[in-house]
């Protein structure tokens, strides 16, 4: 799974309610009935760090992302506005991601 | 005429076998075997019906090999499918086959032809021409202008020609006066309405990204353009309460857009490409690649990141701390704990988490003593799973000492409270069992898992009162906790026999009266009813009590299994003769009326495995002996050896050395290449004493237990060991034969398989209870929750009379069993 931290957008340093503030925010931006698998993710993201010992469970034993995520994004993600345009080769590879993807749903889901 | 009639009606009636055999391989789904069979036949008649057939059977083969990966072998497949017209079978298959290939263009080109047509199936139809628009985008082949323009496929055309004009003019960026205008081309029914909404978006992100990320909620997950959503998605500026997190990691080519659409530097998009570069090369490249990016990303991050490869690297220690300066001894030993855990050094890994956590000062309720509450359970943990853990040795098991570290450290952990409870009863240590109930009791005073474990505490050490107390708080907070009703029935109903014992016929009726209060409407005891049967009896209440009688037997099983019961509880109270005429009578008429039955007699045996019975060997003896003749009957069912062991055990404690040797013989006669049978009559033939075996009887004993070895059969090998062993002085083997076993023993406990077999017993006890059920239990209410509600359901069946320990033990084997199976039912 993906560092619960950085998909649920709160620091490793936050509290339960913080936590679970956010949590409810994202459930009420992706209602489970409109983004099913986004809700999953955030559901299983809350439970993997919703109490302060599964917290300390996971900081102490396991190793974790969370700050490699962090810096990833910080390469990536300043906060600078969209205005640029992307290269035709970034199109076409992020359309060959999807076509490899729905090709696969499309084709399990036909019966002939 | 006649003559064609005839010769029409028997061709259509005669098919050949071979059509036969092809056309049921075919609905088989054995399509090698059918594409073979087809192939000959349209070899020697190419009917049409056939030829379908053929083409089904070469799709069917390309759906199994394109499932294995097999895309070349899948798409050669399917061009045999092919009609005289051109179609194939499976249109879809065959552009995954083309796309996993990367033969991008083919795949254009035969999706486009597909656009509109009626192979593709209509549920289908959307998807299909949704993937078509995103191949083409990729693969721009040409397109021919279709005959009717207001078809599917016609107006597909025209919306293709706007949909790639207005991808190029974002692309080369144009106006957005210009690109809205193309875009205008492109209807919200369009197969390449994802492409609108996302450059739409794209277009007002910097104004309106809230409308913009709105936009996007309008393509769905499944679809061809959802990775360039999610792509834009990402790179949109956040509102300040607007959820960002992407719960995917961001592909490459999603991380590439962001960095495009944003303008960032150069140096951003070289920085993560040797990103990713050092991570595809393991921690230790990762780390040093971090480690010298300190300048560059933010130091905390950098730090931090490093710390958390240090135990997948735990050769990069000296280079993380010359960069970030030395290690606490907390989070050294944390990382070459874990290191060790990695390379299985459990002696290790327990020194240096030991370490770790007595270096921070465990202060309870603060986040060291929570941390250091983390480390002994883990450790006791470890200790459950790997011998190498030894602890300090100030218990006799480090599972127990590490939890008791725990709750040093943080005593509010519930569930390590209760195991901890639950490791006391398993090994016996009775008075810490108590202490730590008790505390409990009094630290989680809303928790029912911990008042049940004060009311048996409280029982166990006969402090009836506080029993009492525990359980009326309990049911104040679960009013429907069987668990807790049925041991203060069980608590009254010993009472009550300690009141007939003592010719106080009327104070045992009080208990009984005071045992009905905790019984839950709808779900009788059967124990309570026979009891109150019999004391009633006593004390001439006639007819109710026999009534109650009667219904209690039913209750426990009806027939000699339910009558057995009620004499057993007869024979326990040791009262006076007031019921003893009927229960014989009514026991000998039992076993007149029905024979036996496999859960007849596995009824008993839990019967008289009960504490109370198993103490009162002379009256179980006099039971058994009275329903010797019934018994002897079952011994021609077919016992396997799993569910006779426990039989096999209640004859041995009351000396029915004769059942066993009838059963054991009969049981030989079916299965005589099964040794357990020949074990069981050489016990029976020296009534549980080897010392009465014959020279060449102990020989064959050993030669039955060195066959176990050999074919690592360990419950045997202990059984027979244990048998030879454990017979006293008196049994000393004949002279010259072998004192001690060849045979190379693991260390192996018996009762695992005495468990064994009573979970398989229980397992057909309970067909109320089946499987799937204990798995919905599993999954409703987790692995722990689910053994104390199986224990319930198996307390209220008639096998229910076992000791506590033993029916929780068997609950749990019944558990994991399902866990193991996945669901499957376990004699499986």
């Amino acid at each position: 799974m993906n560092d619960p931290f950085t998909v649920l957008g709160v620091g490793d340093d936050a509290g339960d309610d913080q936590i679970k503030q956010r949590y409810l925010a994202l459930v009420r931006a992706f209602p489970p009935d409109r983004e099913p698998e986004r809700f999953q993710a955030y559901r299983a993201a809350y439970e993997a760090v919703r109490d302060q010992r599964i917290r300390l469970e996971a900081k102490l034993l396991r190793t974790n992302d969370a700050a490699l995520s962090r810096l990833k994004l910080a390469v990536v993600a300043p906060s600078r506005p969209v205005c640029g345009r992307a290269t035709k080769a970034t199109v076409t590879a992020l359309l060959l991601e999807g076509i490899d993807r729905a090709c696969t749903k499309v084709s399990g889901s036909s019966e002939l | 005429m006649s003559n064609l009639l005839r010769q029409s009606s028997f061709q259509e009636a005669s098919v050949p076998p071979l059509a036969v055999k092809a056309t049921e391989a075919l609905r088989l789904g054995d399509f090698k075997q059918a594409i073979d069979l087809f192939k000959r036949l349209v070899k020697q008649e190419a009917r049409p019906e056939w030829r379908d057939a053929l083409a089904e059977a070469y799709a069917g083969r390309a759906r199994i090999l394109a499932a294995k990966g097999m895309f070349e072998e899948a798409e050669i497949a399917l061009s045999k499918t092919a009609a005289p017209d051109g179609t194939i079978q499976d249109p879809l298959l065959y552009v995954q086959c083309l796309v996993k290939r990367s033969q991008l263009h083919k795949a254009a080109e035969l999706a486009v032809k597909y656009v509109g047509n009626d192979k593709v199936p209509a549920a289908a139809a959307p998807k299909f021409a949704e993937l078509a628009a995103g191949l083409w985008l990729v693969a721009p082949v040409p397109l021919s202008p279709p005959a009717d323009q207001k078809s599917e496929a016609g107006k597909w055309v025209e919306h293709a020609a706007a949909a790639q004009q207005s991808l190029t003019a974002w692309i080369e960026g144009k106006p957005p006066q210009e690109i809205d205008q193309l875009l205008s081309r492109i209807p919200l029914r369009s197969a390449f309405r994802a492409l609108r909404l996302i450059l739409k978006s794209l277009m007002i992100a910097a104004d309106d990204p809230a409308r913009a990320r709105q936009l996007l909620d309008g393509i769905p997950p499944e679809s061809a353009f959802a990775p360039f959503r999610l792509a834009v998605e990402a790179a949109l500026p956040a509102g300040p309460a607007e959820p960002v997190a992407m719960p995917t990691s961001p592909s490459k080519a999603q991380q590439v857009f962001a960095v495009e659409v944003k303008g960032l530097p150069s140096a951003a998009s070289q920085s993560l490409v040797q990103l990713t570069k050092a991570e595809r090369s393991g921690p230790g490249a990762l780390l040093s690649f971090l480690a010298s990016q300190t300048g560059t990303l933010p130091a905390d991050d950098v730090k931090c990141a490093c710390l958390n490869l240090l135990p997948q690297a735990p050769h990069r220690l000296r280079q993380f701390e010359s960069t970030f300066g030395p290690l606490s001894e907390f989070d050294r030993n944390r990382v070459l704990a874990l290191a060790a855990e990695a390379g299985n050094d459990w002696g290790r890994a327990e020194r240096c988490w030991t370490i770790a956590a007595q270096s921070i000062e465990p202060a309870a309720g603060t986040e060291t003593g929570l941390s250091a509450g983390v480390i002994y359970r883990h450790l006791a943990h470890l200790a459950h799973e790997h011998p190498e853990i030894e602890g300090e040795q100030t218990s006799e098991f480090p599972e127990i000492e590490y939890l008791e570290l725990s709750l040093r450290a943080d005593p509010d952990h519930l569930p390590a409270v209760l195991q901890l409870i639950g490791l006391y009863r398993t090994h016996r240590q009775d008075r810490d069992w108590h202490r730590l109930a008790e505390d409990a009791a009094q630290r989680f005073p809303e928790e029912s898992a911990v008042l049940l474990q004060a009311v048996d505490s409280a029982i166990a050490r006969k402090a009836y009162k506080k029993a009492v107390g525990f359980a009326r708080k309990l049911l104040t907070l679960d009013p429907i906790n069987q668990a807790a009703r049925q041991r203060m029935i069980e608590l009254h109903i010993s009472h009550a026999c300690k009141q007939i014992r003592s010719k106080r016929a009327d104070l045992a009726w009080k208990e009984l009266a005071e045992a009905a209060e905790w019984e839950r409407p709808g779900a009788p005891s059967f124990l309570l009813r026979i009891n109150q049967g019999l004391v009633g009896r006593e004390l001439g209440q006639e007819p109710d009590a026999e009534a109650r009688l009667r219904q209690g037997v039913e209750l426990a099983g009806g027939g000699v299994a339910g009558w057995f019961r009620a004499s057993l509880e007869h024979a326990l109270m040791n009262a006076s003769d007031a019921n003893a005429a009927l229960l014989r009578h009514e026991l000998t008429r039992a076993q007149q009326a029905a024979a036996p039955t496999k859960e007849g007699i596995l009824s008993i045996v839990s019967a008289v495995s009960g504490k109370e019975a198993s103490e009162s060997k002379r009256a179980v003896g006099g039971l058994i002996f009275r329903i010797r003749g019934w018994l002897l009957k079952g011994g021609s069912l077919a016992w396997s050896a799993a569910e006779f062991h426990p039989i096999a055990e209640m004859f041995r404690r009351v000396n029915a050395y004769d059942l066993l040797g009838d059963y054991a013989k009969l049981a030989g006669r079916r299965e005589p290449e099964d040794a357990t049978w020949r074990y069981y009559q050489l016990v029976a033939s020296s009534k549980g004493d080897p010392g009465r075996l014959s020279f060449g009887e102990t020989e064959e004993l050993f030669h039955i237990e060195e066959a176990a070895a050999r074919r690592r059969d360990f419950h045997t090998v202990n059984r027979i060991q244990r048998f030879i062993k454990g017979s006293g002085p008196n049994s000393a083997p004949r002279r010259g034969s072998r004192r001690v076993s060849r045979a190379d023993l693991m260390d192996f406990d018996d009762d695992d398989e005495s468990l064994d077999a009573l979970s398989e017993l229980l397992a057909m006890g309970l067909e109320g209870t089946p499987p799937d059920m204990v798995k919905r239990m599993i999954e409703k209410l987790g692995q722990r929750q689910a053994v104390m509600a199986l224990v319930d359901r198996i307390r209220a069946s008639p096998l229910g009379a076992m000791p506590e320990p033993l029916l929780r033990e068997l609950a749990k084997n019944i558990v994991e069993s399902v866990i193991a199976t996945n669901g499957r039912p376990m004699h499986e």
